[in-house]
């Protein structure tokens, strides 16, 4: 017994390690200094209690970047999440050549984030081919590219994102429509229940766990978008967002680490009442459609 | 029957339509880097200028492409290597062993699973920063040698296999190193399979941490090389689009051959819930 308790413990070393080195020290150290003016810098550090926070409530550009990140995050999900089921529903059916357009479709998720940014920022640029696009269908594309525009800016980075994202959402969709017993509809179409029908009253109430662990992981992961806008944008054009304001803080010029942590400790407040509501919206009321 | 051959043909079209929309951006971007430099983007260049294979050959010449390559390659091939074994490891013991400490480390794991990544980054910094790893293949190394996923992914593997081999071994008086290596381990290679395309590919995608706790060139992985690279004057898009490329390349082989887990591990992501 006591051998196996050794054994154990050395089975689960690494990851204890990992989990106190890189997880839970920084976690809670992060905490801590978010009540300091903690600058790499200039080296000061004092306790300043909520002073960070509050500060943060008057600084135009964490407002900009919360305003920014919430437009991201609503503006996305829903076409992702719609986006994302359309294309399940079409390819889910045996038919030859599934495979193919599975794969073409899931493509796009499994490319880095890094070059998806960059070969998008050619396709956006002044003269580029969304531009030519968007004049084909008499719409005149801003001068200087669609990034380099406060209006258009934020909107390209959003519709390429809901363009990438859509596919892996597609995957766990199939997942969650392959696990719905057959007898369902069979029972369904017996009692005469027509494909709009079978839709509404079968695969979406059947669909509810995927549902939910769709809009929670896409939900925490587009709150936290950084590096397509560090790519593409560097955060100007009112693209800036809660993770790259923090980054711009923290980790450029005056790097203000106290600062940036109570900004990332509100960012993780505001992911966690998100995911909380969201929760709570597919537990409690059974019929949500 | 007419209409249901109609019906087919019209869905394979919007089919073909969509498929072409999601793979148009990676060979626009193909396309451009095999366009002679000097070329500029333009939509009569990019269908009729002439094919050439230069823009690699001078990247490799004039850049630190082949560091930034190996860089990518040696931390995602030790990355991925720790996460069989760690993860297997720790996946085992909390399947297995039912200690109280073991319960309470796989709370730790469900813990770390759902905390957003980004409230790392500064004390992360800092972390090494004062560990002097910052710039250095411990930096890109050392903190994702397990992780969360990985764990809950291989630890419902095991507790799907039944423990009757192990207790015949035990009976026979085999270690438990040897029971957990020699017996377990290959029976869960399925699921370490599906674990180590998924690091791998996610180490080799990473751009966030690399790019925060690295600096110098020498320690420049290939994401983060790419988004500096077109920090200079006008970008050099013929370049930029071949090392691109380089970066997609390896991915692309590994999801066409094994597609089965890539997906089924996406699917059993999905099914967690």
């Amino acid at each position: 017994m006591k051998n196996i308790k050794t054994t154990s413990l050395v089975l689960t070393l690494p990851w204890i390690l990992t989990f106190v080195i890189f997880w839970l020290f920084p976690l809670i150290y992060s905490i801590v200094i978010s009540f300091s003016d903690y600058q790499l810098l200039s080296k000061s550090f004092d306790w300043v209690g909520f002073d960070n926070y509050k500060s943060l409530l008057y600084d135009q550009d964490f407002i900009q970047a919360l305003k920014n990140t919430f437009i991201f995050v609503a503006g996305t999900i829903p076409f992702t999440t719609v986006i994302a089921l359309g294309l399940a529903l079409l390819i889910n059916s045996e038919f030859p050549g599934q495979g193919i357009f599975r794969s073409g479709y899931f493509l796009p998720s499994i490319t880095s984030m890094v070059v998806i940014a960059l070969i998008f920022t050619n396709l956006y640029q002044r003269g580029g081919y969304v531009s030519y696009l968007a004049s084909l269908v008499g719409f005149t594309p801003p001068e200087n590219g669609f990034l380099y525009n406060n209006r258009t800016a934020l909107f390209s980075i959003m519709a390429m994102d809901v363009w990438m994202a859509s596919g892996y959402y597609m995957l766990i969709f199939l997942s969650g429509l392959k696990a719905i017993p057959k007898e369902l509809y069979e029972a369904a179409k017996i009692s005469g229940a027509g494909q709009i029908r079978q839709f509404f009253h079968i695969t979406l109430p059947m669909l509810k766990p995927v549902m939910l662990f769709i809009l929670v992981i896409n939900s925490i992961k587009s709150f936290q978008v950084f590096v397509e806008i560090f790519v593409m944008t560097k955060g100007k054009f009112e693209t800036s967002t809660m993770v790259y304001y923090l980054y711009e803080k923290g980790l450029t010029t005056k790097f203000q680490l106290g600062y940036a942590s109570a900004a990332a400790y509100v960012l993780f407040i505001i992911i966690a009442i998100f995911s909380i509501i969201q929760f709570l919206l597919f537990r409690k009321r059974q019929p949500l459609w | 029957m007419v209409t249901n051959k109609f019906l087919l043909f019209f869905k394979y079209i919007i089919l073909t339509i969509i498929l072409l929309v999601m793979i148009f951006p990676l060979l626009w971007m193909f396309r451009i880097s095999l366009m002679p430099t000097g070329n500029s983007i333009g939509l009569i260049n990019i269908i009729s200028s002439q094919i050439t294979f230069n823009n690699y050959l001078e990247l490799f010449r004039t850049s630190n492409m082949g560091r930034f390559l190996f860089n990518s390659i040696f931390v995602g091939i030790i990355v991925t290597v720790g996460n069989i074994f760690f993860c297997f490891m720790t996946a085992y013991a909390i399947a297995r062993y039912k200690f109280i400490v073991n319960k309470l480390l796989f709370v730790s794991v469900i813990i770390i699973l759902m905390i957003p990544v980004h409230i790392i980054i500064i004390p992360m910094y800092i972390l090494m920063v004062k560990a002097k790893l910052y710039d250095s293949f411990g930096a890109l190394i050392l903190p994702w040698l397990v992780n969360p996923i990985g764990i809950f992914l291989v630890k419902q593997y095991i507790e799907s296999i039944p423990p009757s081999m192990e207790e015949a071994a035990r009976i026979d008086g085999a270690g438990e190193f040897k029971i957990l290596f020699k017996i377990v381990m290959p029976l869960c290679k399925p699921a370490l399979a599906v674990l180590a395309i998924q690091v791998f590919f996610t180490n080799w995608n990473s751009f966030l941490f690399p790019f925060i706790l690295t600096q110098s060139e020498q320690y420049r992985t290939l994401p983060v090389a790419l988004a500096l690279f077109q920090g200079h004057q006008a970008i050099d898009w013929q370049h930029l689009m071949a090392g691109s490329t380089i970066a997609v390349l390896p991915i692309l082989l590994v999801f066409l051959m094994m597609q089965k887990q890539i997906v089924s591990g996406i699917t059993a992501g999905g099914i967690k819930q």
